[in-house]
Formats: structure tokens, sequence, C-alpha cells
């Protein structure tokens, strides 16, 4: 007997034969990095999930739990890859009190299918990924994804209460509750957050949600250059003004979003674009105030987008990623965690090392909280080796002054050449021991975290 | 109800008590009343104290008895006997008195303004406290990016007085805030009113320097919202001083809101007041605070604080919204309409600042009140979901004639967080020991309910073993292994959170899961 074979025929003993992937056109789908595992294995219960991490933890077999598939790219190659644990089959709601404006979820529930839940009842939860329609919660979460609405709501660490998990050991565990307010206990659920599925496979989770606001009006504001922009942003955060959304994007982005539904954006222009949410009353204020805070930073153009432009904006601010890489397969996307006043510096020496390796720059600047920055070849040239040495010097760049960089999609050979995590610092020790203590064995997607965990 | 002539809920607490003692059952306390905390104390070595005044020179130490005395306490009902105080002044001083205690095995426990409620800056095993009240500079205010690096001593509300002139505030505002430290708040992951809108600690700090129980200096998170890496910060922030001593802090910063309208709503019936709290949630009106006070606790409130709280009344709901004008307004009438529509006798205003601050001073200095007139009171912090305010305070009721002790109620209303009030006389052991038993009772019904033990508090060495109602024992081994990370010699604050040893408590109580479903 193989040894796929043989291993197989412990699996079923696990979980039906029927959810047990072994097939290549199946398995092509759970690649990760070049990598593909022996087996893909669906549970349906958390029971399963522990007994499957058991046997892997027994026999050092190496798991990676998986949702949507749509955040896989994120971290290092794994060390090791045997097994898939596809969480699509727990897609349950198992918890939604409106009133109490709490919901209880099993980790494979989509996105969109728990905002159509939620919108019935006027809420909904401010995490809005890309991909909506194949983002599940669970992967959104361990992936530590960011979204629009973060300037408003902040990001899962602020709404996500409570989570159920497997440790590597395949122990069920659990940390934090479902109500709003909670200090029992360690918040283990916070260490798990952007994980990467390195601690713990997510078997449920808590999350607090929010009332649908009555209305809300995205402000679209033009600038010449960046300084204007960064004036316009400096307003905004002195004002009283409470929007839920500040996003500034370069002409680049711009020129990409209007290649992708937002065609009304003038493609020479830096943009801040601002959201507010409320009453007719408070939207009118924000729409008078940024006016007057953008005429008096320069500002070319301010006006109110209409429904549908709103929402094809919105999206474009949602799926960043697949909207630089459909234009350019080969790049690279930074994700930078900044401060506003540090901001205009790192972007003009962003840009001018791209130009420096022949490499176009597009630039989106998240709640005046994180920066993203594309990296893509011009006019379609194919450069790797530019691509590869321009994000070293970025990483380093970024570290050196010290902002908090990420490498969130590039091309696999990139990951060969350097880390896409900044080098580990003075808390890498303790990062370790947390590792052991929830996965001593290491089977969980090792290797792929920051510091080589 | 309770009497609304009878204004004196010590008087009461004396009536009820006398009434009821004959029906009953002598109670055993729970395990950590019993036992002496300090049966490891022992007299510190003089050598070690001398080591300690070398490091930080006479005045830096404190060690006679009388002066132990008053390391005793902290806001809670728990006492342990600390062997010395120590007074760093910055993070080295820190590190020596770490290594120092390493040195001589001893355990360290920091300690803020000592206004904590759960005994979490207490001393249990003896040992060395760290106080950090001469670590008190905010050594910068970033205006322009909001944020403010501070050293662990800080005072909550001097933190917000730096940043005021720059337009800017510190949000989480515990009630004890002109005292409390922000080192504290970090340990305890403090809440407050204001939480309900805008969050607790954790959601405003970005970064902490630890020194860690091996003397190790560590930094965890930054300037920045986000950091690639596990999230140490926010495991950090409510590990109640058992993972490492924080020596400097780094918070976000608020702009202080354009407009804030106060109102009291006034009740004649408790279950209107609760209604109301729901009602606003549920029509998808987020106010700043929303604040209930029920008719024992506001009597003892007026007459200390003379807010303005009319004494006849079964309960008011203190709310405040904030925002740009127009937002404020607007959900100020709406707010108003549905406390009317649930019967509110009336809804007042707070015309300017001064009537605003009276207000608060009535719901901040409450805990003060109750003080003058009861000799002791247990507070709890219990959290159920909204929803369950009014079965949940019904519970409250059975629970205050079971025990025969009078039970104030004070609460986050709008987050579903419980202060019972249970007046007692510590003096008198039966009433202690009947207090815990009502504090348990209630601590017990909030789990059921799909609640939790601790809202904004802390488990410290009061709930500790309390904490088998909500976890596994699998759960608790994750915590402890965590724990052991972190502080693998247990010397760094022992004897907290976490149930001791496998012990009774946990044979006794049930867990409830994560989905313990709220129709329990």
């Amino acid at each position: 007997m193989s040894q796929v074979a043989s291993l197989t025929s412990r699996l079923v003993d696990l979980i039906a034969a029927d959810r047990v992937l072994t097939d290549s056109a199946s398995l092509a789908a759970f690649e990760i990095d070049g990598r593909r595992p022996s087996a893909a294995l669906l549970p349906d219960s958390v029971s399963e999930i522990a007994d499957i991490l058991r046997f892997a933890s027994a026999e050092r077999l190496a798991v990676i739990p998986t949702g949507g598939r749509t955040n896989l790219g994120i971290g290092m190659p794994p060390r090791q890859y045997d097994l898939a644990l596809d969480l699509s089959l727990m897609n349950r709601i198992l918890a939604y009190e409106p009133q109490d404006l709490t919901v209880g979820v099993e980790p494979g529930v989509r996105y969109a299918a728990l905002d159509r839940s939620l919108h019935e009842k006027g809420q909904f939860l401010p995490l809005v990924p890309a991909h909506a329609e194949r983002a599940t919660l669970g992967g959104m979460v361990a992936a530590g994804v960011d979204t629009p609405l973060r300037y408003g709501h902040g990001t899962a660490r602020d709404y996500l209460l409570g989570i159920e998990f497997v440790t590597g050991e395949g122990v069920v565990s659990k940390s934090g509750g479902r109500v709003v307010k909670n200090v029992t206990g360690y918040d283990l659920h916070k260490l798990l957050i952007g994980s990467l599925g390195t601690l713990g496979v997510i078997t449920r989770l808590n999350f607090r949600t929010f009332p649908l606001p009555p209305q809300q009006r995205m402000f679209v504001t033009s600038f010449a250059d960046p300084a204007a922009a960064f004036v316009f942003c400096r307003a905004i955060m002195r004002s009283p003004l409470h929007p839920r959304l500040v996003e500034v994007i370069d002409p680049r982005t711009s020129s990409l979003f209007a290649a992708s539904g937002a065609d009304f954006l003038d493609r020479d222009s830096w943009f801040v674009i601002v959201e507010a949410a409320g009453q007719e009353a408070v939207l009118e204020r924000h729409g008078r105030d940024l006016a007057t805070m953008a005429r008096e930073a320069n500002a070319a153009d301010i006006a109110a987008l209409d429904e549908p432009r709103r929402a094809a904006l919105f999206s474009c601010f949602c799926e960043l990623s697949s909207i630089v890489l459909h234009t350019a397969p080969v790049a690279t996307i930074f994700r930078i965690g900044g401060l506003p006043s540090e901001m205009p510096a790192l972007l003009a020496q962003a840009r001018q090392l791209a130009e420096r390796h022949a490499l176009d720059c597009a630039i989106l600047i998240r709640a005046l909280s994180v920066v993203y920055i594309a990296l893509l070849p011009s006019a379609g040239s194919y450069a790797l080796a530019d691509l590869i040495a321009c994000s070293s010097e970025l990483m380093s760049l970024c570290v050196g002054s010290g902002s908090s960089p990420m490498i969130e999609h590039c091309p696999l050979e990139l990951k060969h050449a350097l880390s896409i995590w900044p080098p580990a610092g003075s808390e890498h020790d303790i990062s370790a021991r947390l590792k052991l203590v929830f996965d001593p064995q290491g089977v969980l997607s090792p290797g792929r975290f920051r510091g080589g965990i | 109800m309770l009497a609304v002539a009878e204004r004196d809920p010590c008087k009461e607490m004396l009536a009820i008590g006398g009434k009821s003692e004959p029906a009953l059952t002598p109670l055993q306390p729970l395990s950590i009343v019993a036992e002496g905390f300090n049966s490891a104390h022992r007299a510190m070595d003089r050598i070690i104290i001398r080591e300690l005044q070398r490091l930080l020179g006479n005045p830096g130490v404190l060690s006679t008895a009388e002066d132990l005395l008053l390391y005793e306490y902290d806001g809670s009902v728990e006492e342990a006997r600390p062997d010395a105080i120590a007074f760093p002044r910055h993070k080295q001083d820190v590190v020596d008195i770490v290594n120092l205690a390493n040195r001589h095995e001893v355990p360290i426990v920091g300690r803020g303004a000592g206004t904590g409620l759960s005994g979490g800056a207490l001393a249990r095993r003896g040992g060395i406290v760290l106080a950090f009240s001469r670590m008190n500079h905010v050594l910068e205010m970033d205006a322009k990016n909001q944020r403010a690096v501070v050293e662990p001593g800080v005072v909550n509300l001097d933190l917000s007085r730096a940043a005021e002139k720059h337009g800017l505030y510190y949000a989480p505002d515990p009630s004890s805030q002109k005292s409390c430290t922000i080192g504290g708040n970090v340990a305890e992951n403090a809440g407050g009113p204001h939480t309900l809108a805008y969050g607790v600690t954790s959601n405003h700090v970005t970064g902490l320097e630890l020194v860690m129980p091996d003397g190790k200096v560590v930094r965890v998170g930054g300037r920045h919202m986000e950091t690639p890496g596990y999230d140490l910060t926010g495991l950090v922030i409510g590990s109640e001083g058992t993972f490492a001593l924080v020596t400097e802090i780094t918070v976000r910063l608020l702009r202080l809101p354009e407009d804030v309208r106060t109102l009291l709503a006034i009740y004649d019936s408790l279950e209107d007041c609760t209604d109301s709290v729901v009602d606003i949630t549920a029509r998808g009106i987020t106010p700043a605070a929303c604040e209930m006070l029920d008719g024992c606790t506001l009597r003892a409130v007026e007459d200390y604080v003379h807010a303005g709280f009319p004494l006849d009344s079964a309960a008011v709901l203190l709310i405040e919204v904030e925002g740009v004008r127009e937002a404020a307004e607007a959900q100020a009438l709406e707010i108003t309409e549905v406390c009317k529509l649930h019967n509110a006798r009336e809804v007042r205003r707070a015309r300017d600042s001064r009537e605003r601050a009276l207000l608060w001073k009535g719901r901040k200095e409450a805990f003060g009140a109750i003080g003058r007139v009861s000799p002791s009171y247990y507070v709890l912090d219990g959290v159920i979901p909204r929803t369950k305010l009014t079965v949940t305070l019904q519970r409250i009721e059975e629970v205050s004639r079971h025990h025969g002790l009078v039970i104030g109620n004070i609460f986050h209303a709008g987050d579903g967080n419980l202060h019972p009030l249970i007046l007692f006389d510590q003096r008198d052991p039966n009433q202690f020991a009947r207090a815990r038993a009502a504090g348990e009772d209630i601590m017990r019904f909030c789990v059921e309910m799909g609640g939790t033990l601790t809202g904004e508090h802390g488990v410290g060495m009061e709930k500790n073993e309390l904490m088998p109602l909500m976890f596994s024992e699998a759960d608790l081994d994750l915590m402890r292994k965590i724990r052991a990370a972190f502080n693998p010699l247990g010397r760094l604050n022992p004897d907290k959170v976490l149930p001791l040893g496998k012990g009774c408590g946990e044979t006794r109580l049930q867990p409830f899961p994560l989905s313990a479903s709220g129709n329990a």
C-alpha cells in the first residue's frame, strides 16, 4: 500500500470517506505556495476536528485549516503540509440575538451569507472582506483581514467577543464569551486574530453586531498632489466629524479603480474618500464641513456620490488586491501599519524606490492607520528581479523608519528570496513559547508565521 | 421594593438581616475566605529590605508593620499583607527589584492606586509590592498622531487633562478615574461608563513595554494600530499582573466630542427602566453611556452628593449622547421619546456643564455614598445579555431576600454590566459569609444567563475559584500553561485569576460552554 493510501485508510476511521479528498484535481485547490497536501478533509463537527488534530499530532502530520481560500497567499511557504482542513461544512449561524446585538457562527460561514441574515434584522458586521461571497468568518479572522470601515469601527479585535478553538493537540478550548464586556480569563481570542492557523483551529466565533445606519453618503475629494491630500486628512482628524471610512488613493490606484467599475475617478489625481453615516442632518453637516476643509486644503473638487457609484467605489476598496493582481499578476502588495505624520515621507520614499527599479507604485491609505503599497511592473514588462530587489528595499526602509510592514501578496519567487515578515523583535521568545503551548508538536501551519513560527 | 420613607440602607440592612436571620442556614464561605491568605507570609528577611533600600533609597521602601497595613487592602473586600513596598522611579529600578526578588525567591506584585475591586494588587503570598506611584510621567504627548506614551503610575484623569489642551482625551473612564492609574487599568482591562460607545482599555492601548518575571525587557505592539505577529498587547492587557510588569504604555487618544447631552430619566418602576434600555438598543441607538441606579442606591447617593435624583423614584437612567451637534440632538430626542413610551415619569436634561458634572458625580461617587451608610459593601461585576436585565434584577431581589442582605443596584445598563452592591458588616463573620454566598448566587445566575463573571473589575483573588463556572478544566489548563509561558515560576502576582490547584471548587461547579444559551 502506498503511503497516501495507508494515510487515507487511517483517516477514514476519523471522518466519513466521502469527506476525505485525495484526488489531484481536488487537492490542486488547496495548494499553498506550490505545495499540495496529501489529503483534504471536510470535518462537520468540533469533535471530528479534535480527532483529526489528535491524530495529526501523534503522527506529526502538518495541518493547515482553510475557509474560502481567499487569503492562502498570506504567510511564508509551509515547512510541511500534509492535511488541508477545509471548514466549509461548518457553516451554521449558531446563535443570533438581534436584540442583544450579538451573533455566534461556525468558522465556515461566508461573510455574504451572514451579512444577509444580519440585514434582515437591520444589522451588520463591519469586517467587510474581499470576495465576500467566498470569504469565511473563520478564515477572515485567522488571516487578520482589514476592512474599509476601519476608521469608524476598528477591526475584528474591537468586536470579536469570544472564540472556541481546537489546539494542535486536539484539545477543545475557548476564550471570551458572548456578551459585549468581559474580562473573565485571559483574552486568548485576541491572540488567534491574524495568527494564520498557527495556534488553533477556530470552531466558533462570537461577534458584536451593529445597527445599520439610516443612510450613508460618500464624499470624494480630489487633489493635485499628496501634500494637499494630507492637509485635508489632518483637518478631518482635528474636526469633530465621525466618518466611518477615510481612504486615500494615489493616481495609479485611481486609474486601477477607474478600470474596475469606478470609471468616474479622474486618473491623474490623488483622492481622499470619506463616508459618513447617520440621519440626514448629520450627513449634511459632514458635507458642509468637508467642503470647507477641502477648500482650505486646495482641493480641486468635492462631490457626494450617488448610490451606484458609492457601491462601486466601496467594492474597489474591498477588492484592492484582486484589482492590482488582475492588472499585474506579478506584483507585491505591502500592508504597513503607520502613523499619519510618518506617511508623507514613507510614500515619497516608496515612490522614489519604485521609480529607481522601473516599477509602478499604487497606494491606498486606510483609516490613516495602514498604508497599502502595491509594487507592479510598469507597462506590463516583466521584471521579477527588480520586484524582489525593490520589495526587499521597501521592507528595510519600513523597518528602519519604525513602521510595521508585512507583505500580503507577492510571487512565490519573492518568498524564496526574502521573508514577507519583518525580522522578529524582542517579543519573539514569548511568541515562540506561546506557539509551544498551543501546538507542542508544531503541526499547525508550520513555518508560515513571523519569526519562522 | 423597599419602603421609600426609610432612606437609610444601613438601617434597612440591619432590619432585614435581623428579621430573616433565623431562617438562614449557616453558609460555608468560599474556601478563599476561610483560609488565611497569608499562610506563606513570613517576616521578610532584613537582608532583602536592606537591599531594596540600597536600590531605591530609604524613602523608596516601606516595611514597618503600620505601613504594610495600608497596603493590605484594595477596593475589594479582600486582604493580604505584603512584606515590603518598593517604589521604583524608572524601568531599571523595576528590573533591579525583579532580579532581587528572583535571587531571594520572593513573590512580586504590581500595584497602581490600589482601587481595584478584585484583590488584583494584593500580595496574596506576601513578598514585595511594586507600587508604581512614582512612575507617573506622561512621557510624550503626540497630539498630531493622537497618541500618548505614559508611565504606569499616571492617573487616568491626569492623562485626559494633559490631552485636553490638544482637544483630545483618553476614553476609558473607570469611576475611580480621579485616582486609578493607567498601569492598573491595563492590568485589569478597565472599563467605565463610556465604554458602551468607545470600548475598554484594550481598544485604546497600542503598545506596551514589559519587564518580564526573569528581568528581561520586552516591547510588544507599538504606536501603530497593528504590528505583524501575535497580538501580545491584547493578551497582556487584562492579564491582571500575572504575565509581566508594565513599565510603559502607548495609548490612543480620541477627539473631544463637539456636543454632549446628558439626560436623566426617572421611573416609578424598575421594569419600565430596564425595558427602556432594551428598546434604546433595539432601535439602533448607541448612547455614549447608559447607567442605571435603583431606588436604594440613588437615595444613598442623593443624601451624599445632592445630584438631584428624586428620592421617591424606583430607578433612574443616566444617559449620555455625544458627537456632532446634529447627531447628539437627534439621539437625545429619540431617547427621550423611548423613555416616555416606557412610562418614564420625567426625562430631564442637564442644562449646562455644571449640572452634567453633578449628575456624573452622583454616578461616579455612588460606591463612596454607599460606604457612608453601610459599614461594608461587596460590589459585583457580572455581565448579562442586555435582554436579560429584568429577569436578572428579579433574581437579585430574591437573592437579597434569601440571604437577608440589602442589595443596591447600579450598573452600566447599556452593555449589561451589573454592579450589585451587597451591604453588610464585615465585623460580623456570619454577615460576611452571607454576603459572599449572595455574591456567588448572583454571579452564577449571570453565567447561566449566557453572561460572564466579571465585565471590568477582574477575577483577581475574589473570583478565581468561580472560574470553573465558565471554563472547563481543559480551558483552565491552557490558561495555566499560557501564564507559565510568561511567568514560569509563578513568582509574579501568585494565586490570582485561576483556581488554586484542583480543589473542591472545580468538582462542584459545572462549566458552561461558550455557546451557553441565553434561555437557560
